[in-house]
């Protein structure tokens, strides 16, 4: 009976250094097994890594395409973040940013040939209140028939992915657009404002830095930050504390829906201009990443979403360059979140091991 | 043959409690045995040791005479001795017949074949194809013994089996008992129910504080000699000094009743009692027989008819628990790190969960957080809980610290009525003693509490009224004077007085 017994035990301490340092543990893994499969591949690991992440942001240009990519997730990561915290699984964020995108397209075409300061405001709002109402229907199912959150907004967003197919090819497509799956382009009034001449980034970046100053105050500083952060840690203890948490549920998914909403608004009245099939390449669901790399935490969240920018940049670049096929920058965000998983499991566990002797009672 | 199951010096310490102290017991089948004891007596230990769960620090175990070393449950499996815990082990989700065959490497078709003689011989039936969540808890108990008679036991071990059961299944799970008994199958029934053990065992072996009291044929006891074993003869320590009585009534709970689906609750039927001002009112009883149910109910995390509960005359039961704070209720639940404090949180944010409006401790929707830091230093202080760092995460205070800290954060705000609810559980003396004169001086500034204990020493000490609550139903109120060990043992136990 002699043997080694492996004991997983949780640990009592976290020491809060480690805690923002597994994240950057992460990304050095992700670099490192990134470099192996490229070597795999055929392609020199050290070159292609360099036309992975730093060639995309070697100019102002590349520069400024990684804000504009990581506008969106940040915005999006900030909204999730006040879900996971209280523990509530909003997957969908990529419907609501799609509905949000729909509703204030929407807005935008029916004054597709006006002019007004009024109309960007307008389809802002629009873009966050459409995402808002997007994201109660999963919290009210939760709240009222006890259903998952999880399944139902993750199947919410195929509904919305339809819908927008169905518009931008049916009712709303472009009288004058030969039949392809798209809107009218939004008039000028419409869009988010460019920043620099001849650069992509747009005002919505200031939309994402005002919601990550906002989120932290009322992590931060308010009662409601306190209840939320209450109910994140014991659903028990909230209770006891006599706190709503129905309510809490409720506001959370709302929070998120919004800023999700906000995140398709920037991309239809930034980049792209009008409404067609493809709005995201799937920011919604890569906010996620984003929103556990940054721990959550508003800061962090800005660093998370520069660093996965990077890998959109990284995977178009490598495409051009080196013919590599742009789905890798998938492969990393994918390799990203299992080394902070995985690394996540050790910050939490420790493993202990216990030898056991013959005689021992 | 017979089976014979000897236990030599058992001793079982955990830190701050000695669980089992030099148990020595010998147990022969074709009887029924009965181990009796209060919550904390050390029964649930000893029979873990039987089943291998627990490694006992001292002491031997013989089987038929052959020493037996149980390193895990497996060996216990291996030497006939089989166990139906309290709480089943059960996957609900898979059938079952698929729960029967998990464990085992014996081929389907000779299991089945085996289920089947078994459910023939003992009267069961169960469809062994359904689902295990589709079963009431009766049906998920037979699953359990089917499940040990499977291997041929020669020691079958049950730990307080009729607390989920009804009526009639109680008296179905007793019949087979006694059919298994009668096959040679040795059975050690572990209970608090005195009932119970006159109708079902043969002997009875009391234990008390972690040690053995008595062993005794049931012919030779009455229900209230183990009573009063069971309860302990010494109990009449110190007692509070009984002052002037106010008439004043506080709160006032009627017709109180609670149904709940989840067959691990208990239901309370007809719950009635009335606290006066400066009171204390001791609720006495074995764990599970519905306190935690009550407490949430009188907290206000379970949402009553309004006129079940009223304070002052207004009627406050569809309130919730901050709702009642504003009323001038203050609640200290069992669990100080699940529910009544969060760990991972700083000590002045933990102060920060007792908030009503006067405290101002959030304003205009705002932490304000140089006031509740104030407020924490000064219960730090007040309360003698040992740091002064109001940024230390309460995961780093003892649990007696831990527990000065929430019955100060509940109780700085000065109260008319304390909820509290095992309150020294867990803690060592001096934490037990402070905690027990903090209760007593607010009795004596006309402030009420409700005590909810499963420490029948600590009711005594502190009630001024007490009552035991079992099967969610609460005995006659008795004044503390008038109340005997025998009186409480027997209650507790589901017996009646006078």
């Amino acid at each position: 009976m002699e043997g080694k017994l492996i004991k997983i035990v949780k640990r009592d301490d976290i020491s809060k250094s480690v805690f923002f340092l597994t994240p950057i543990l992460a990304i050095i893994l992700t670099l490192i097994s990134g470099g192996l499969i490229f070597y795999l591949l055929g392609f020199k690991p050290l070159e292609a890594l360099k036309f992975f992440f730093i060639v995309p942001i070697n100019n102002v240009y590349g520069f400024s395409e990684l804000l504009l990519k990581a506008t969106p997730l940040c915005l999006i990561a900030i909204g999730l973040s006040f879900c996971f915290k209280s523990n509530n699984w909003n997957i969908g964020a990529e419907g609501q940013l799609t509905f949000g995108g729909i509703v204030s397209g929407g807005v935008a075409l029916l004054f597709y040939n006006q002019e007004g300061f009024y109309i960007l405001p307008l389809v802002v709002l629009a873009g966050a209140v459409g995402g808002m109402i997007y994201a109660m229907i999963p919290a009210i199912l939760k709240t009222h028939f006890n259903t998952n959150e999880i399944l139902v907004s993750l199947m919410l967003v195929y509904v919305s992915k339809l819908l927008l197919d169905y518009l931008v090819v049916g009712p709303w497509s472009n009288p004058e657009g030969f039949n392809f799956p798209e809107t009218r382009q939004f008039s000028n009034s419409a869009r988010m404002p460019i920043l620099f001449e001849g650069l992509r980034i747009h005002a919505g970046i200031f939309i994402a830095l005002a919601t990550v100053i906002i989120s932290w105050f009322v992590f931060y500083k308010t009662y409601l930050g306190f209840q939320m952060k209450v109910s994140g840690f014991s659903l028990k203890t909230a209770k006891y504390a006599g706190y709503k948490g129905k309510t809490m549920i409720l506001l959370v998914f709302m929070i998120s829906g919004a800023c999700a909403g906000l995140a398709g608004v920037g991309e239809i009245t930034g980049p792209i201009g009008q409404l067609h099939r493809e709005i995201s390449p799937d920011y919604g669901f890569t906010a996620i990443i984003v929103a556990f790399l940054g721990r959550l935490n508003p800061i962090g969240i800005i660093f998370a979403s520069l660093v996965v920018a990077l890998t959109y940049l990284g995977a178009e670049t490598a495409q051009i360059f080196m013919q590599i096929p742009k789905y890798t920058g998938q492969v990393f965000q994918g390799m990203i979140l299992f080394f902070l998983l995985a690394s996540d499991y050790l910050l939490f566990f420790k493993i202990k091991f216990l030898g056991i002797k013959k005689n021992e009672l | 043959m017979k089976t014979n199951l000897k236990l030599s010096n058992i001793s079982k310490i955990y830190p701050g409690c000695i669980a089992n102290d030099n148990v020595s017991l010998e147990f022969e089948s074709g009887k029924i045995y009965a181990l009796l004891g209060e919550n904390g007596a050390g029964k649930s230990t000893l029979v873990k040791i039987l089943s291998g769960v627990v490694l006992p620090d001292k002491g031997e175990i013989f089987l038929n005479n052959k020493f037996l070393k149980l390193n895990s449950p497996i060996d216990a499996k291996k030497n006939k001795i089989g166990m139906v815990f309290q709480h089943f082990n059960l996957f609900e989700t898979l059938s079952v017949f698929e729960n029967l065959i998990i464990d085992s490497n014996e081929s389907r078709e000779s299991i089945r074949k085996k289920i089947n003689l078994i459910m023939e011989k003992y009267n069961f039936s169960i469809d062994l194809e359904i689902p295990v969540l589709n079963l009431s808890a009766g049906e998920k108990q037979k699953v359990e013994i089917i499940r040990c008679l499977i291997r041929n036991p020669d020691v079958l071990i049950m730990d307080e089996p009729t607390s989920v059961l009804t009526e009639q299944e109680t008296i179905e799970l007793f019949s087979s008992l006694k059919q298994f008994s009668s096959e040679g199958i040795l059975i050690i029934y572990i209970t608090h129910k005195l009932k119970e053990v006159m109708s079902l065992c043969d002997e009875v072996a009391v234990m008390r504080k972690g040690q053995l009291v008595s062993v005794s044929k049931i012919a030779d006891e009455k229900i209230e000699t183990l009573a009063n074993k069971m309860v302990g003869q010494n109990l009449k320590t110190i007692k509070k000094i009984s002052k002037e009585k106010s008439s004043e009534q506080l709160i006032k709970i009627s017709n109180l009743n609670f149904r709940s689906e989840d067959p691990f609750e208990t239901n309370l039927e007809n719950i009635n009692f009335e606290v006066n001002r400066g009171e204390c009112l001791g609720i006495a009883g074995i764990s599970g027989n519905g306190q935690s149910e009550l407490f949430q109910i009188l907290s206000g995390e379970i949402i009553s008819e309004n006129n079940s509960i009223k304070l002052n005359n207004s009627p406050i039961g569809n309130l919730n628990p901050q709702q009642r704070r504003e009323f001038l209720m203050a609640f200290s639940p069992e669990d100080r790190m699940a529910q009544a404090a969060i760990p991972q949180m700083k000590i002045f944010e933990n102060v920060a969960l007792n908030n009503f409006k006067s405290s101002n401790f959030f304003n205009k929707g705002l932490i304000n957080e140089r006031k509740i830091k104030e407020h924490t230093k000064k219960i730090l202080s007040d309360f003698s809980v040992n740091t002064n760092n109001v940024e230390l995460k309460s995961q780093f205070l003892s649990g007696g610290n831990l527990q000065k800290l929430i019955i100060g954060r509940e109780l700085i705000t000065s109260p008319d009525l304390l909820i509290c609810f095992n309150p020294t559980w867990g803690l060592d003396v001096g934490a037990i003693n402070y905690i027990h004169q903090t209760l007593i001086k607010i009795n004596e500034q006309k402030k009420s509490v409700i005590l909810i204990s499963t420490d029948t020493d600590e009711l005594l000490k502190l009630s001024d009224k007490i009552c035991v609550i079992y099967k969610g139903k609460l005995s006659k109120i008795m004044n503390t004077e008038d109340v005997t060990a025998e009186k409480l043992g027997l209650l507790m136990g589901g017996g009646e007085i006078d």
